[in-house]
């Protein structure tokens, strides 16, 4: 080559052998920055990951990382203390097995719902979850009752979930405790009813037992009587065997004239009819306080609310007779509604009772109405109690289902009634309850109960 | 564009022509650089098309040809240096469908600021393949002899056909058929 040309070669190498050496200083300062740009992101995202971890593992609910086979990828601390197993045992094991063997489908089913059935998810993520209750089992084989909630999103391109699991033995303790004590309550409250009702109930039993007693007295003394009289009988059979006959007839007359023994033929059979009558009246009493007062069960039965009226009434009889006359207009076919029977006495109670107050509180002495009415419509009970008392003023309507509010005078009335009507209907048996009412003219109450949960029990 | 289109044009003049050559088309293209490049330096695109010019004025050949002539030797350094692009293609079709959605994005890692051609393909049928070129660089030469090399490196037998869209370079069809 010609040695011009070979010099401008290496002149034009020699060049880019410069520009290379100064891109190379370029790239290596950027390359300088970036590593310590890499570096402080690094050192961040290890501060974000220890402070992660620090409030995973001081969570108290324990959470799992799970892959879409439903195999385990990562747990927390409190994941190891409530399964009784540390993460590297954890990791890699189907999230389904760390239950009860008859929940492991529900644990499968929930997997199945968060990976696989887009369908049950919207496109709001924050309806992306599922949550259940299952039974947790412990690596030494305890159980204990878990609230899980399972998320699903995408990570590096793949679908995934986390399981939050809380154990909730002692909020299931702290439960059963709150229910029997509110079975407890409505216990105390349905004997405090009766409490209130006592005296009027001894006197509903007073009233039979005092003529019952008055007729055995009286058949106590017929008998008395009829003694004479068939002791002058079997006399006068021995005069008239020995022949001495008139004298000793005289007597025998005289013995049933004594004895007045037509009033007593004529007066016995009232007694007795009566006595049984009496004897009924209590048997009806006791019967009706005995089902008032009885405790229940926790489960909701199929209640006949037409009968758990007529009981009520019975119960409070004397808390309404002197004010009112109670009428029943009570659908036939009436269908029964699932609840709790106590519970439902004791709404009765107070809406009957209340009626009998109201009208009570109306000046003069005639008697008022209060008029009892069920029919069932296409998915409900329809109860209505109206009365012709006082009525309520429009500014206490409002009020009226406060704990503890009344209008009643001292001894009268605790507050209490219309709050627990409220909640029993409305919280514990899904019903409704609205009113009306004018003063002057009465109050009507009308409760309306679902009866779904009954058909569907019934075609069970 | 690119400091290695550069360094590999002349080293193709060098291999093709002679190192001569090489020195009287860098003197006579006039260039900003000096003809002064390195492979991973970005230089002036019309750079590159007065060196094409002078050669073709030096060597009284056309500038297709020669841009043709220096696709095929693009493609013979790309499998040297690049030869894990060519890992999982066992044919030409495969290859070529993957510079695109592959290479290219490969590319763009390291240069974000690369301004690559774009090459959109389908196969109407097993044995066709239809690849559409666009590039403001106008290069659908420099492509066509990218395309022809690599049916020679898979050893095929195919025809390639060419039509040139508006403005001419900038967009074309390349139309392989594979021959049985």
């Amino acid at each position: 080559m010609d040695p011009h040309l070979l010099q401008r070669r290496y002149e034009r190498e020699k060049a880019a052998r410069q520009q290379a050496e100064s891109l190379l200083e370029v790239k290596s300062f950027e390359l300088y920055q970036a590593n310590g740009e890499l570096k402080r992101m690094a050192d961040e995202v290890a501060a974000q990951s220890s402070q992660l971890n620090a409030i995973l593992d001081r969570s108290l609910a324990a959470f799992l990382l799970v892959d879409a086979d439903g195999a385990i990828i990562r747990v927390n601390r409190m994941t190891e203390v409530s399964f009784g197993a540390d993460a590297q045992a954890l990791t890699g094991r189907p999230v389904a097995s760390l239950f009860a063997e008859d929940c492991r489908k529900d644990a499968e089913a929930l997997i199945q719902a968060a990976v696989t059935d887009l369908a049950a998810y919207a496109d709001d993520d924050n309806e992306r979850d599922v949550s259940s209750e299952l039974t947790g089992r412990a690596a030494d084989g305890r159980t204990f009752p878990v609230e899980i909630g399972v998320s699903r999103f995408e990570l590096a391109g793949q679908l995934h979930t986390v399981w939050i699991c809380r154990d909730i033995t002692k909020r299931r303790k702290a439960e059963a405790k709150r229910q029997a004590l509110e079975q407890e309550l409505r216990q105390v409250q349905k004997l405090e009813s009766l409490g209130t009702l006592a005296s009027g109930i001894a006197h509903e039993i007073n009233t039979p037992v005092q003529f019952i007693s008055d007729n055995i007295h009286f058949l106590k003394d017929m008998m008395a009587d009829l003694e004479q009289v068939f002791a002058a009988h079997a006399k006068a059979i021995t005069a008239l065997e020995a022949a001495g006959g008139v004298a000793v007839l005289a007597e025998v007359k005289a013995a049933e004239d004594d004895a007045d023994l037509e009033f007593l033929m004529e007066e016995a059979p009232r007694c007795i009819e009566q006595s049984l009558d009496g004897v009924k009246r209590i048997g009806k009493i006791v019967g009706a306080i005995k089902e008032f007062a009885h405790p229940g069960t926790d489960e909701k039965t199929a209640i006949d609310l037409n009968k758990a009226l007529k009981t009520t009434a019975t119960v409070c009889r004397n808390q309404w007779k002197y004010v009112a006359e109670l009428d029943f207009e009570l659908a036939d076919d009436l269908p029964k509604v699932m609840g709790h029977p106590g519970d439902i006495n004791q709404v009765l109670l107070n809406l009957i009772v209340n009626a009998a107050h109201a009208i009570e509180e109306v000046p003069g002495d005639a008697l008022g109405k209060i008029r009892i009415a069920t029919r069932g419509d296409a998915d409900r009970v329809v109860l209505t109690v109206a009365d012709t008392g006082c009525g309520i003023p429009k500014e206490n309507l409002e009020k009226i289902y406060d704990p503890f509010f009344t209008t009643k005078g001292v001894g009268k009335g605790t507050g209490q009634g219309l709050a627990i009507t409220h909640n029993i209907v409305v919280a514990k048996h899904g019903g409704a309850i609205d009113i009306d009412s004018e003063i002057g003219n009465g109050t009507t109450f009308r409760i309306s109960l679902p009866i779904e949960a009954t058909r569907q029990r019934e075609a069970a | 564009m690119k400091g290695v289109v550069f360094t590999e044009f002349l080293e193709m003049v060098d291999q093709a022509f002679s190192p001569e050559i090489t020195e009287s088309i860098v003197m006579d293209s006039d260039l900003a650089s000096g003809g002064a490049y390195t492979t991973v330096g970005t230089y002036d695109h019309g750079e590159i098309i007065a060196l094409v010019g002078a050669l073709s004025a030096k060597t009284q050949q056309a500038v297709p040809d020669l841009v043709k002539a220096f696709g095929q030797h693009l493609f013979n350094t790309f499998v040297k240096v690049h030869p894990d692009f060519f890992v999982g293609s066992s044919n030409a079709y495969d290859f070529l469908e993957k510079v695109d959605s592959y290479i290219h994005v490969e590319v763009r890692k390291l240069y974000p600021d690369a301004d690559l051609p774009t090459l959109t393909c389908n196969r109407p049928d097993p044995s066709t393949l239809v690849i559409d070129y666009a590039s403001e660089r106008g290069l659908a030469d420099l492509a066509h002899g990218l395309i022809e090399a690599c049916v020679s490196h898979f050893g095929e037998s195919v025809k390639l056909e060419r039509t040139d869209l508006d403005p001419p370079g900038t967009a074309a069809t390349f139309r392989l058929t594979r021959i049985n």
